[in-house]
């Protein structure tokens, strides 16, 4: 295929030297004035002359309009009358030939002169990459690491089921949910939470919030670990975070598995469900507001009690928020439908909820972290109370 | 619906009118509409919210951040919020910290 050369210059100026050296080359030669290139058709020539008389702006402009998709052409400026046009070309990046266009002198010249516009072009587009995959890298990095901020295994006092089940919509998430033993083993914690917003900001404020509550809770033996952790960490937050305006929702339970009895914090979180073995279910409504979001801010510890066979379900709200292709959300009633349903194990629950969202949701982009966490008492074997 | 808003601010009272649906795609317009307004100077802040179709954890949090620049001292006001965003704000109890309006209750 023959190279294709396009001369730009004023009309008047006399490019003829220059257009016999290239033909000479085996270039097809075009001509133009530097305002009508831009209504050109076809493919971008793969050489550009341009007459440095237009001063480094213009001459600029005109480069990156014939910027196309696959790459623009190298761009190279020769000397009009002014010589100091020719510098400022030059200092602005442009390479340039100079008279007299004799074809073997302009020959090893240009040749140098594509080579250098392809390399340069070459190091632009791997510095591109190179940030993208660095960019990736440090996203997959923090998603290691919050992955570390999730129990590795939950806990399963005897009697006892624990489940949970955690998909981020992005690499990284603000959702979070644990279980971890506390005062010894004598009771069993379980908490579900939601930073407001998404992205790194709000992963970051995860890792805190999960490492002051469970620190807290694990560390206090006397006195209410649930109390303290919750207002330990409202305190903590609104002492030092205040100002990014960051929060979370989040329910914490305590579970003595001996008895059944459930002690918790609701901090403004999606009612969790209790689904009886004898019939009917049971919201947890929110004891509390949300946990960051103001200084003064109290919360009530609640207690009920979970017999054989009882069901408790912890949720964020990208579950009842999940939506379809249409934008239709997945919704209350239609999640407390799914969970009510008898269940042979806390994992067959999660299961079924799973599947319904996937289904709901079919190949709409999944637009919020789905946290879910259920607790089921078993009907028999050690714990259980018979009644 | 795509989110929009408008800024007003006259004699120490900012208003903020929003319409669509808030989420954390939306949100950070709307961070920074509050980082612009002049908060710590205003009196009262009005937000008119009956074209607020839908309001995410990262629109409240917008609404936090308000309120914290603002200052304690500023009355926030929310008028005509719909049920499904009101229970999103009820429901974290941020409510506590807010007036909630009819539509049509003040100017």
């Amino acid at each position: 295929m023959t190279a294709t050369a396009l001369l730009v210059a004023d009309p008047a100026t006399c490019t003829e030297e220059l257009d016999r050296a290239l033909r000479h080359d085996g270039f097809a030669v075009s001509h133009a004035d530097i305002d009508t290139p831009a209504g050109r058709t076809g493919p971008p020539p793969d050489l550009v002359l341009v007459s440095a008389s237009f001063g480094l702006h213009r001459v600029a402009l005109l480069s990156q309009r014939l910027a196309g998709p696959a790459g623009s052409p190298t761009v190279v400026v020769f000397p009009g009358d002014d010589l100091d046009e020719l510098q400022s070309c030059v200092r602005g990046g442009f390479d340039y030939v100079l008279p007299p266009f004799l074809p073997d002198l302009l020959r090893t010249r240009l040749s140098s002169c594509r080579e250098r516009g392809r390399l340069t072009r070459a190091v632009e587009e791997m510095a591109a990459m190179a940030s993208l995959r660095e960019y990736e890298r440090d996203l997959s990095i923090a998603r290691d690491i919050q992955t570390g901020f999730l129990p590795d295994a939950l806990p399963s006092p005897a009697g006892w089921e624990l489940a949970a089940r955690f998909r981020p919509a992005k690499q990284v998430a603000g959702d979070f949910y644990d279980g971890f033993e506390l005062l010894d083993g004598e009771r069993l914690g379980v908490v579900v939470a939601d930073v407001c917003d998404k992205g790194i900001g709000a992963a970051l404020f995860m890792a805190l919030i999960r490492t002051l509550l469970r620190h807290t809770a694990q560390h206090t033996d006397t006195g209410d670990p649930l109390h303290r952790a919750v207002t330990g960490t409202n305190r903590y937050l609104t002492r030092n975070h205040l100002q990014q305006g960051y929060f979370a929702t989040l329910f914490f339970g305590v579970l003595d598995p001996g008895t059944g009895m459930l002690c918790y914090i609701n901090g403004g979180h999606n009612p969790p469900v209790i689904i009886r073995a004898s019939g009917g279910r049971c919201p947890l409504e929110p004891t509390g507001p949300a946990v960051g979001m103001m200084a003064d801010s109290r919360f009530e510890v609640r207690q009920t009690r979970l017999l054989p066979g009882d069901r408790l379900f912890v949720y964020t709200d990208g579950v009842v928020e999940a939506r379809d292709a249409g934008g239709g959300q997945f919704g209350t009633d239609r999640m407390l439908d799914v969970v009510t349903r008898p269940a042979v194990s806390a994992d067959a629950l999660l299961d079924r909820v799973d599947e319904r969202l996937r289904r709901h949701v079919g190949s709409a982009e999944q637009s919020d972290d789905i946290t879910m966490l259920a607790l089921r008492r078993q009907v028999t074997g050690q714990g259980s109370v018979e009644r | 619906m795509s989110f929009q808003a408008t800024v007003q601010s006259a004699q120490g009272v900012v208003t903020f009118r929003l319409s669509g649906e808030l989420d954390s795609r939306s949100a950070p317009r709307f961070h920074e509409m509050i980082t612009q307004a002049v908060l710590p100077a205003a009196r009262r802040l009005v937000l008119q919210m009956a074209d607020l179709s839908y309001m995410s954890s990262a629109g409240l949090r917008c609404l936090v951040y308000a309120h914290q620049r603002a200052g304690s001292g500023v009355a926030i006001e929310l008028v005509g919020t719909r049920p499904e965003v009101a229970e999103t704000i009820r429901l974290t109890g941020f409510d506590r910290s807010l007036t909630m309006l009819e539509a049509g209750a003040r100017p």
